[in-house]
């Protein structure tokens, strides 16, 4: 199975597209940084600027807003409306906003071509970035449509972030296999639609470590010592722990909490680093194992072929991240075509095919590249997938709990 | 006076805005909360857990300080009085490095320092190496960067220094027969103090506050408390909380530094 990636014909193309656009760094995190660093920069020159009042110092952080003027249209309730008309006319333009480099590298200027609509693209840097615009006014920051994690849904729901989808205009939610048509998060799909989806597990070099890898605790193993790094992220090393000690990736007990703490302390020695880049820290040869998810396993492959993945025996995550119509969208209309033409199974699946990312979409199925759709790692057997856990949305006084023992974790 | 609007719009008007969230709380859906001010964010903010992270910016900062201050002072030293007609050229090639985004070059540390990059490949075929040494992930690596970062801001303001000093003064010294090592200390460097002191708080201060270098150059041991910072802020969703310990942080700066500007002025005057 993890043997030879690049099935012959247009496969090695994908796969070299991938590696000439993303030169290798987790296209997230590269991006995280890039924005990191302008406040930075700004900070910096702020300072200088102290120093000697003639500098021109650089404003304050205050983020420009990328979006048009965006008053909401007096739009009918978001519920099916008693009016005749099928399809309503759609606006002229779309404001989406979504993570670079994450859709199909034609799906935009089709859209364009097929609807006739302008679509204003707008990308963020980090989930802390999107979710701080999108609650910035509490209905979506202007945009019509963006892409949150499926975590959200719940809190976005019940403060009235996204507005409820119109199914008549999304026929292709019959795109969606069975496991996606009613989703824990948003029961349904009312509110959403599920966009992509991942696994977390490790990524290892089997030239470097022997052996057919399976257990959590292979990240815990001495022998491994500054060979092996986690992911800088919080939620994700606490669920590792917690898999390996037998308790639930999303519990708040402190009692529980504590030992997880203790686990990771045990486990920090012997990392390396806490990776924002797992991709680059495998190919680069920094690490010889790295938690990971499917996804970046999948570029992994692009640069080095013999990287294995494995989604661990005690259990691991499942995430996916959905597509949302906002509640302050102003051309509502448009959003919904949108929605309903990224589950098409030609769009979805030139989706997948770009991002490397499995979608929901059952139709798709037979035209995504057969080296994701055929790998159990990357798209497992329903059996698998139903073992495999979803992060829980953790109401603030619940993710402080993370929060404190994460930053006594890292301080230490 | 145009002055004073900056300092009021840029400066102050942020600090009173931190100031502000830092009393406030969050509700159920993870809102900011300001009607009920509060110093619950400080007393938490208060960790002895966070200690070794405060030491460890403390210790880059200082390192990176006098690194750069032992490096700066000589380069412009050197382009001040060698530099001749090139003086502009050499200070332009200073601040080159700045036309390009300190990430790429961050990017491109890695791929130097890496066990595999260019420093530990190039010893291991000369024969100098059998097996490469560690040297990204390291405190070494997060210093690196962080004086290849901050270098441009120690050397400017030496050289304006070492510009202005009137070269008449180091003769005058020489004629009262000091040597040349006397007429530098006694005369060059404390006129030039004011650069040094210029310099020293152009690279702590930034240095202090850095969290990408140790980010991207560090491991799993060198977090900084700008990093907490920025973790609370980021997957903490916590802005009152990050906003209590940053302008804590602000204020162990604030004093620290006046406490120093003062007693160098002590030393240096009276």
């Amino acid at each position: 199975m993890s043997g030879d990636r690049k099935p012959p014909g247009v496969t090695f193309d994908d796969a070299l597209n991938h590696k000439l656009a993303k030169a290798g760094w987790s296209r997230r995190e590269f991006i995280a940084r890039v924005g990191a660093f302008g406040a930075y920069a700004a900070l910096t020159q702020l300072l200088v600027a102290c120093a000697s009042p003639a500098a021109s110092p650089t404003a304050a952080p205050a983020t420009p807003s990328p979006t048009p003027a965006g008053t909401t249209t007096a739009e009918a309730t978001p519920e099916p409306t008693a009016e005749p008309t099928a399809v309503p006319e759609p606006e002229g333009e779309l404001y989406v906003y979504n993570w670079d480099g994450y859709i199909g590298e034609e799906t935009v200027a089709k859209f364009e071509d097929q609807y006739g609509i302008k679509v204003t693209y707008d990308l963020f840097p980090d989930e802390a970035t999107q979710i701080g615009k999108l609650q910035s006014d509490g209905k979506g920051g202007g945009y019509d449509v963006s892409y949150p994690a499926s975590t959200w849904m719940p809190a976005f729901i019940a403060d009235g972030t996204v507005r409820a989808l119109d199914h008549s205009l999304i026929p292709n939610l019959a795109n969606l296999s069975p496991q996606w048509q009613n989703p824990g998060y948003d029961p349904g799909n009312q509110y959403s639609v599920p966009n992509a989806w991942w696994t977390t597990g490790y990524a290892w070099d089997p030239r470097r470590i022997d052996g057919d890898l399976t257990s959590w605790d292979t990240l815990w193993d001495p022998a491994l010592d500054n060979r092996m790094a986690m992911l800088d992220d919080v939620r994700e090393c606490f669920a590792a722990a917690a898999f390996r000690l037998g308790l639930s990736p999303n519990t708040t007990d402190l009692g529980e909490l504590d030992q997880i703490l203790a686990s990771l302390a045990e486990q920090k020695p012997l990392l390396r680093l806490y990776t924002q880049d797992d991709i680059g820290d495998m190919v680069g040869g920094t690490v010889d194992l790295s938690h990971c998810w499917s996804g970046d396993w999948v570029q992994m492959t692009y640069e080095k072929a013999r990287i294995r993945y494995v989604i661990p025996e005690e259990g691991s995550i499942k995430g996916n991240d959905v597509m949302v119509v906002l509640s302050g969208a102003p051309h509502p209309i448009a959003a919904h075509l949108w929605i309903n033409f990224n589950l098409d199974a030609q769009i979805s699946a030139e989706n997948t095919n770009w991002i490397g990312y499995m979608g929901p979409n059952e139709a798709a199925l037979p035209m995504i590249d057969d080296y994701i759709r055929d790998d159990p790692r990357l798209n497992p057997p329903a059996e698998v997938l139903a073992e495999l856990v979803e992060l829980a949305y953790l109401a603030p006084a619940d993710l402080a709990k993370y929060t404190d023992r994460w930053t006594q974790l890292r301080a230490g | 006076m145009p002055g004073v609007l900056w300092l009021a719009a840029l400066f102050v008007a942020p600090l009173v805005i931190i100031a502000v969230i830092s009393l406030g709380s969050l509700d159920d859906a993870g809102h900011l909360v300001l009607g009920q001010p509060t110093l619950d964010n400080y007393a938490r903010a208060l960790q002895p857990a966070f200690l070794p992270a405060f030491a460890k910016s403390l210790y880059y900062a200082t390192t990176t300080t006098v690194v750069s201050l032992a490096i700066g002072y000589p380069v412009a030293y050197w382009i001040s009085r060698y530099g001749g007609r090139r003086k502009i050229a050499l200070l332009v090639l200073v601040m080159l490095p700045f036309w390009t985004s300190y990430l790429i070059r961050s990017y491109a540390w890695m791929i130097i320092l890496r066990d595999n990059g260019v420093v530990n490949s190039a010893l291991i075929e000369t024969g100098l190496l059998a097996d490469p040494i560690q040297m990204l992930n390291t405190d070494f690596s997060v210093i690196l960067g962080m004086v290849y970062g901050f270098l441009p801001f120690a050397i400017l303001p030496l050289f304006v220094s070492i510009d202005r000093l009137d070269q008449r003064l180091v003769q005058a010294g020489r004629d009262l027969y000091a040597s040349g090592r006397g007429a530098f200390l006694h005369v060059t460097l404390p006129l030039t103090m004011p650069g040094i002191v210029a310099a020293s708080l152009l690279v702590f201060i930034p240095a202090l506050g850095d969290w990408v270098t140790p980010d991207l150059l560090g491991g799993a041991d060198t977090t900084t408390i700008a990093k907490i910072v920025q973790v609370i802020f980021t997957s903490g969703r916590d802005w009152p909380y990050g906003s209590a310990l940053g302008f804590m942080l602000m204020g162990v700066t604030i004093v620290g530094t006046l406490a120093g500007l003062r007693s160098l002025r002590r030393e240096l005057i009276g």
